[in-house]
């Protein structure tokens, strides 16, 4: 180590240096923890010199090489855990079951946990999205009308404060449905006086960013449900199709009728025997397709929440 | 314990690397109630003031980790001075992994411990 650090912020800055290029998520964690460790040892400490505790800190906690190389470490170890369940390998599934390789790594996509789970997040996005949305836009326009009453400066702090909170949630979700890493603690917040601290939150660009993406999750979010919903259902009223032709066309009432397509004629006396076959086979590979599409949304939009919820 | 020449530094970092992950489990499942990193770093402090299990800050990810896997659980609350604390309690998984570790480590501690004893006195004797 070339020196030691002096402050706290000195040794979160070289706990940061440290991690180099390494996850950021990982990265905040790590930076969380440490501020936990370190400003609660200079609590029992009081009177004493912030550079006198450091270099105690540094014998007991570690000193900011080693612990980025211990939170390295069991990444890795959980990664490399993680890895089979999370991608399965395309060789080993067609080595195993005999598949031809295309096929298995066409439709391992149906196994990966992911996919369903970026289904179900672009269909729930359209509710976050609103909510987000406008819980933004009312939260933006109070605080910026009342601002020329003195009330309006405690309202806009309030709001600022409720849209990192937000963040956090939101990226708690982003990392259970699309598997993409985000930070689990909230970023660390020095220990400044209160009117340091709302500097700090107003110059800090992860406040701005958030906001950002707060409005865009609804055009996001409406696309996002209507793409699911279509890819979803159209799917599957083809491959349900052959079932309701068994019904026939249904009577409603004179000259009202639901005709269950061209292929079964109305006088109910022949089927289109292609059309029942090909429609539930183009079903099933649009199905398989529109999970492919929703897996690779997932990921583009994780690295969107991470690219404006994650602040370093 | 703290001079010590880089291969047994490298093997005390590899010893250390599962008794760690043991050693917080049966921590927390003695104190049944949550504790904060902090918390759980002083109270180990307290019994291995020589830090056996090496550094302090290594402590942190192996919580996290336990805490991935479903042993223990976490959350977030805000603390009045300094910074949100998380905090971690032992789950019934927890309990349950504890009791199968436990097994396991007594199992090697007796293997261990009578080759290291055989092959020490040996060394020494001749």
């Amino acid at each position: 180590m070339s020196h030691s650090p002096q402050t706290i912020d000195q040794y979160l800055a070289a706990l940061r240096d440290a991690f180099g290029t390494a996850d950021r998520a990982l990265q905040q964690d790590a930076l969380s923890d440490a501020e936990e460790y370190l400003r609660g040892e200079l609590a029992l400490a009081p009177g004493q010199d912030e550079a006198t505790v450091l270099a105690r800190i540094v014998e007991s906690y570690g000193a900011p090489e080693e612990v980025a190389a211990a939170y390295r470490q069991t990444e890795a170890t959980v990664q490399r855990a993680l890895e089979p369940r999370r991608a399965p390998s395309p060789t080993g599934d067609g080595a195993g079951s005999g598949e031809p390789r295309p096929a298995g790594g066409m439709f391992a996509v149906l196994k990966d946990p992911h996919a369903y789970g970026a289904v179900f997040y672009m269909l729930l996005s359209l509710v976050t999205g609103i909510f987000y949305f406008t819980w933004t836009i009312t939260g933006a326009t109070l605080s910026f009308g009342l601002l020329i009453l003195i009330i309006g400066i405690p309202f806009l702090l309030l709001f600022l404060a409720s849209v990192r909170v937000l963040a956090l949630v939101e990226g708690r979700v982003v990392e259970g449905l699309l598997g993409v890493r985000m930070p689990r603690r909230p970023a660390y917040e020095p220990a400044l006086p209160f009117v340091e601290r709302i500097r700090a939150m107003l110059v800090d660009g992860r406040t701005w960013t958030a906001i950002l993406y707060m409005l865009l999750l609804m055009p996001l979010g409406i696309v996002y449900s209507v793409v699911a919903v279509i890819g979803v259902f159209f799917p599957l009223a083809l491959m349900l199709a052959p079932f309701a032709a068994l019904f026939g066309d249904i009577f409603i009432s004179e000259g009202v009728r639901v005709s269950f397509g061209p292929w079964y004629s109305s006088d109910g006396a022949s089927a289109d025997l292609l059309a029942l076959v090909l429609m539930p086979v183009i079903g099933a590979a649009l199905l398989v397709g529109f999970m492919h599409l929703a897996r690779g949304i997932g990921r583009l939009h994780g690295a969107l929440a991470k690219a404006l919820l994650v602040r370093l | 314990m703290t001079d010590l020449d880089p291969i047994s530094r490298k093997f005390q970092k590899e010893l250390n690397a599962g008794t760690t992950a043991l050693v917080l489990l049966a921590l927390l499942a003695r104190k049944g109630e949550a504790l904060y990193g902090y918390e759980i770093a002083k109270q180990l402090a307290q019994v291995d003031p020589e830090l056996a299990l090496g550094k302090q800050g290594a402590l942190y990810p192996v919580l996290r980790s336990l805490a991935d896997d479903g042993l223990l659980e976490s959350w977030v609350e805000p603390s009045v001075a300094g910074p949100p604390r998380r905090y971690y309690r032992i789950t019934p998984a927890g309990r349950r992994a504890l009791g199968d570790w436990a097994h396991l480590w007594r199992r090697t501690r007796r293997l261990v411990e009578d080759i290291v004893e055989e092959g020490t006195s040996e060394g020494r004797t001749p």
